[in-house]
């Protein structure tokens, strides 16, 4: 992270256009000053790995069939819960994040209760209103503290300003995107370890067919309200090391647009494992973006290649079957082992055709 | 007193406005069971078109409006094309083969969820081309001089757009009804297979209600446009959830029910705005939305899938 993102409020309209321009900064410095190019590239990489968790938590919502465009609202929640401990409490990061997950997960469980009855489509509408609901009740929230160098806290729609605990402790952008590294790799250990249990497999069968799930035994209410805590939990993650790198977050940030680049990536990527949104993540953000191939015309291309791809393999491109067939691959061993008892008996994904030809 | 009789005036005027947004989302939604995300998106491309027309080649009104119009079925065919055309066949015939919809039955929403977004970026992006500034002309139909009765104005241009809107609403209704197009339009959103089986041309009256649906947004683009005489790239997202609230609150794929739900919306937003300002307005939009489809069940779900695009 650069200390001219830090001090300058970003003012694009939402995280993508902030990490965009953390971007573009980026490389406008490099060409100036090849040392910078490092520095640029840790947090690209910063970026990339923070968007690979929301990514995640809208594949884990997918995974159980149901889309999710309010996963930003969690993220923001995450982001807000985590500025408030460091920067008005003086808490460790540590126990900044830990809150803003436990929050998430709280609250996306909350949601998750009382709308995880309504078919997809309502879901999906309803999670993009509660987002709404979020990013403006946020907007409402002010709540100033005085601490050693003037108020601190959210001020409503002007935002959250000097969230600096990485500045105060020296931590430096390597070490911070050393952290975030080390924490997507949890995560994605833990949601591959998962796979291959019998809850990995339950949550997949919920996806697939809820009702020949539930005519298993598999609790499906229950498994996808666990599925949404979470997800939540996950996006409140990456919102809270969100925060801390940016230094300065506002409630415009969190606008449906995330959470649906989000659901974007995680289908882009494929639901065949949980490394699926990591490949959508890193060829919109690492790839398009970064590379800046086309101006001006990216979402033009973009957009058209994915709902092309979308035609012809709607799970993405690591879905089950290619999944199914690097089979001889020991890397991606975890997760097929949890897909083939699927495709070969409970259910009937595109997967079923080859194994039995 | 007076003055809330003037909010429930300048909300009811509103309203009948908004359900002119719902009406083309409802309809898609009750033809296809899909929802199109790049509803606004296309909209908000074809009065851009109409904007750049205006301000470029200095084309009179009623050129930009039938541009508008056109622009918005065509670009609606080639969403279709793209995006819900491979995920609907499976109401003719069984899913198979490589290109096959995901098994569970909210696998294929999903997916023209997702690409119906794709394409909503890329229609804005193209949009933004056209135009890069933040603010573009648009064709201002609005009415300087105001009507006054006793105390209360009314503004002469929304009274115009409230007409039209309703006209429009009650007229498709009556069309989908009286008529046989619409009684085959209707047999193919209740139940695309017996309509096949009988001989409907299935996809092509899908392709067509589509266009249709897309062209009566862009009617209803050109009219709000035309009273604001500016368009901003926001356009997009606030037609589509406006639309949205509106055709959720009428009960997805109802074309009467969208009046109903505009004019709730209307009202509620203009009390709202009253009572706790501009983000108030927006906060209650969405409170409204969250309840009304956490409502327990009766008359929300039935209302959708069961009676079809009509009632």
């Amino acid at each position: 992270m650069s200390t001219a993102v830090a001090d300058s409020p970003i003012p694009a309209s939402d995280a993508i256009g902030a990490v965009m321009q953390t971007i573009r900064n980026a490389l406008g410095d490099v060409l100036g000053l090849g040392d910078v190019a490092g520095a640029h590239l840790v947090g690209l990489s910063s970026d990339m790995a923070i968007m690979s968790m929301l990514a995640l938590s809208a594949y884990l919502m997918l995974l159980v069939g149901r889309v999710s465009f309010g996963q930003q609202a969690f993220f923001g929640l995450g982001a807000y819960a985590a500025g408030v401990m460091t920067a008005m409490f003086h808490a460790p990061l540590a126990v900044a994040l830990a809150v803003g997950v436990s929050l998430g997960a709280l609250c996306s469980w909350l949601l998750a209760v009382p709308t995880m009855h309504l078919s997809g489509l309502h879901y999906a509408v309803a999670t993009l209103a509660f987002g709404e609901i979020a990013r403006i009740l946020l907007g409402w929230w002010v709540w100033q503290r005085e601490t050693g160098d003037g108020p601190v806290g959210p001020a409503g729609i002007d935002g959250f300003r000097d969230i600096r605990w990485l500045l105060e402790n020296d931590v430096a952008p390597s070490e911070f995107l050393v952290l975030t590294l080390v924490l997507l790799v949890l995560v994605l250990a833990m949601l591959m370890r998962a796979e291959r249990t019998r809850l990995g497999v339950a949550l997949r069968m919920t996806g697939h067919d809820d009702v020949l799930a539930s005519s298993h035994g598999i609790p499906v209410a229950r498994i996808r309200q666990f599925a949404a805590a979470l997800a939540g939990g996950l996006a409140a993650l990456g919102g809270g090391l969100y925060a801390h790198r940016t230094t300065y977050i506002e409630p415009a940030v969190f606008d449906p647009m995330l959470g649906v680049h989000a659901v974007g990536y995680a289908l882009l990527g494929g639901l065949g494992t949980a490394l699926g949104p990591l490949l959508g993540v890193m060829f919109d953000l690492g790839l398009l973006d970064a590379s800046r191939l086309f101006p001006g015309w990216r979402m033009v291309i973009f957009g058209g290649l994915v709902a092309l791809f979308l035609r012809w393999r709607p799970r993405g491109l690591l879905d089950e079957t290619l999944v199914h067939r690097l089979n001889g691959f020991r890397f991606f061993a975890g997760s097929v082992r949890a897909a083939s008892p699927l495709s070969s008996g409970a259910s009937n994904p595109p997967g079923r055709k080859e194994i039995s030809s | 007193m007076l003055e809330l009789l003037q909010l429930t005036l300048d909300g009811l005027l509103d309203g009948s406005a908004y359900a002119l947004v719902g009406l083309g989302l409802s309809l898609t939604f009750g033809g296809l069971r899909r929802l199109n995300l790049a509803y606004g998106a296309t909209a908000m491309l074809a009065a851009y078109v109409g904007a750049w027309l205006h301000a470029r080649h200095g084309a009179p009104v009623w050129l930009v409006a039938m541009s508008v119009v056109a622009c918005a079925a065509l670009i609606g065919w080639y969403v279709e094309r793209l995006c819900f055309a491979g995920t609907r066949d499976e109401t003719i015939r069984p899913a198979s083969g490589p290109g096959a919809p995901v098994a569970g039955a909210d696998g294929r929403e999903v997916v023209a969820l997702a690409s119906s977004f794709a394409i909503w970026m890329q229609l804005e992006q193209l949009a933004v081309n056209l135009l890069p500034r933040h603010l573009n002309l648009f064709p201002s139909l609005a009415v300087e001089r105001n009507w006054f009765v006793g105390e209360l104005m009314i503004r002469p241009d929304r009274v115009v757009l409230a007409l039209v809107s309703i006209g429009l609403t009650l007229g498709l209704a009556a069309w989908l009804e009286r008529t046989r197009t619409g009684l085959s339009w209707r047999a193919t959103a209740d139940l695309g297979t017996a309509a096949h089986l009988v001989g409907m041309p299935v996809p092509k009256l899908q392709t067509i209600g589509f266009a249709v649906a897309c062209a009566l947004s862009g009617i209803a683009a050109f009219l709000v446009l035309s009273l604001d005489g500016q368009v901003t790239p926001m356009f997009g997202m606030w037609m589509l959830l406006k639309g949205l609230v509106v055709a959720m609150l009428g009960g997805l794929g109802s074309v009467r029910g969208v009046l109903r739900g505009g004019l709730l919306l209307g009202l509620v937003e203009s009390y709202a705005q009253a009572l706790l300002g501009a983000q108030g307005r927006e906060f209650a939009t969405y409170a409204l939305l969250l309840a009304v489809l956490m409502w327990p069940r009766p008359m929300r779900e039935e209302r959708a899938v069961s009676s079809g695009v009509t009632r």
